[in-house]
């Protein structure tokens, strides 16, 4: 079973701070799952990567803050 | 509730001035503003100082009895205002509603930030501290990709507005070129706008504001003493409104419309009774392209998603129906996030007196600036007229 959620909206980060530097470029979205918008990180981009807002992406994780982690989605329909 | 009138500006040029130290910056914007005010500086009852990050920046804080003591001020109260990028808005109202009170008859209010000289990255997190440090920042969401993220989803709601994002830019470059304190004078196209370095998609490096240092200063006071004190155009501040929303990006009700906006620029308007067509120019916070799109359909120059048209058409433009930026704004003037309120103030004054030289604007009587901090958690409106 795929947790899923949609971009509510998105952008793929060139430049970041210090802390972030190695891992541009990198995305950043508000995803929407039910009535909830959060902010998330999106793994696994790569230039291939067409985003939309509306587009389905799977919840992997959260990091040791608590930030909720996705990935694009690859789950079957 | 008294009238109360600005009788003195001061700016230092805007840019990147390793040599010059936070004192050195105040001490420049904020005699200046008491010359142009031209009384001594015993009739000073108050300063309302604005900085935002100089702990983080520059190892400084308690910048209200630096201020106080560069400019020789004596014992009077000194305090500091911080609220992000519209800290120098904020300071301004403060400083307004003691003199409106009765409390005070004569104040000072400067803003000085000092960040040029730190490296991108370090500014960058420096900034960060305006937004949710552990919830935004710590996963990555600078300023640039917060405003990104706001451009989004208002391409999707409204919109591809990509070309008029790069035209606001163009614009204000094109006005700073006329301002001899802005920070840049660099004529752009829509084409360098559109293929800058990427920051954050769709924003490249020419949708985003400077990093600046700078210092803007202004002396207010009682309409009724600024009369026998004052030998130039009386400026009223005749309105003024305050309003907030969440900090955090993903809690606002909305992304394409700021909630901080429109509230304090209805503030503002019922104050000084007047409406958005009453505006003859107007300074707005173009921290990003994106924002001064949002920006000039939230104060109610143009309708929700009709901000792009009003910008391609070129009303906008300094010879438009309602210039926007006439200074060169955030974009190309500068953004020493301190001062940058105050500045805006600065040139709404010197547009209202007459003394914009080459870029003066044959219309201007009643002017308004727009300031927000954060992702426009905090916002100030106020609204000038010339006497």
């Amino acid at each position: 079973m795929c947790r899923r959620g949609t971009l509510f909206t998105y952008s793929v980060v060139h430049s970041g701070m210090d802390a972030f530097k190695d891992q541009t470029p990198y995305v950043v979205a508000l995803v929407k799952e039910g009535q909830q918008i959060r902010l998330a990180r999106v793994e696994g981009y790569t230039d291939r990567h067409e985003l939309v807002v509306g587009m389905d992406v799977d919840f992997m994780a959260e990091d040791q803050e608590g930030h909720p982690i996705y990935r694009f989605s690859s789950c079957p329909e | 509730m008294r009238s109360v009138s600005v009788i003195g500006i001061g700016e230092t040029r805007m840019g990147r001035f390793p040599e010059r130290s936070l004192r050195d910056l105040i001490r420049e914007a904020g005699e200046t503003a008491l010359n142009d005010a031209g009384i001594e500086r015993s009739v000073i009852q108050a300063l309302f100082m604005s900085n935002f990050n100089a702990q983080f920046l520059n190892g400084q804080g308690h910048i209200g009895p630096l201020a106080a003591e560069v400019l020789g001020l004596g014992t009077i109260p000194a305090i500091r205002v911080e609220g992000a990028c519209a800290s120098g808005s904020l300071a301004f109202r403060q400083a307004l509603i003691a003199v409106a009170s009765g409390l005070y008859d004569v104040v000072l209010v400067g803003g000085v930030e000092k960040m040029a000289h730190l490296s991108t990255e370090s500014v960058t997190e420096g900034i960060a501290s305006a937004s949710d440090f552990a919830q935004e920042a710590a996963l990555g969401a600078t300023f640039p990709a917060l405003f990104a993220m706001i451009a989004n989803r208002y391409f999707h709601e409204y919109g591809n507005v990509r070309e008029a994002m790069a035209i606001c830019a163009v614009q204000n470059h094109e006005n700073a070129l006329l301002n001899p304190d802005a920070q840049l004078h660099k004529q752009i196209t829509v084409e360098h706008v559109k293929n800058g370095l990427p920051i954050a998609d769709p924003l490249t490096i020419y949708d985003c504001s400077l990093v600046s240092d700078g210092s803007a200063f202004v002396v207010l006071a009682a309409t009724d003493v600024a009369r026998t004190v004052c030998s130039k155009r009386l400026v009223e501040v005749v309105g003024s409104g305050h309003a907030g929303d969440t900090l955090t990006l993903a809690s606002k009700g909305s992304l394409t419309t700021f909630a901080a906006t429109v509230s304090a620029a209805k503030q503002a308007y019922a104050m000084a009774g007047v409406g958005p067509a009453d505006i003859h120019f107007a300074e707005v916070h173009d921290c990003f392209t994106i924002t001064q799109l949002i920006n000039i359909e939230d104060l109610g120059f143009f309708s929700k998603g009709t901000g792009a048209f009003g910008v391609t058409d070129g009303k906008t433009a300094a010879s438009g129906l309602i210039p926007i930026n006439v200074s060169g704004g955030l974009k190309a003037k500068g953004h020493p996030i301190g001062a940058t309120g105050l500045s805006q103030i600065f040139e709404v004054v010197t547009q209202l007196r007459g003394e914009g030289g080459a870029r003066q604007l044959p219309r201007a009587d009643v002017g308004l600036t727009h300031n927000i901090g954060g992702t426009a958690a905090t916002c100030v409106v106020n609204i000038f007229r010339g006497r």
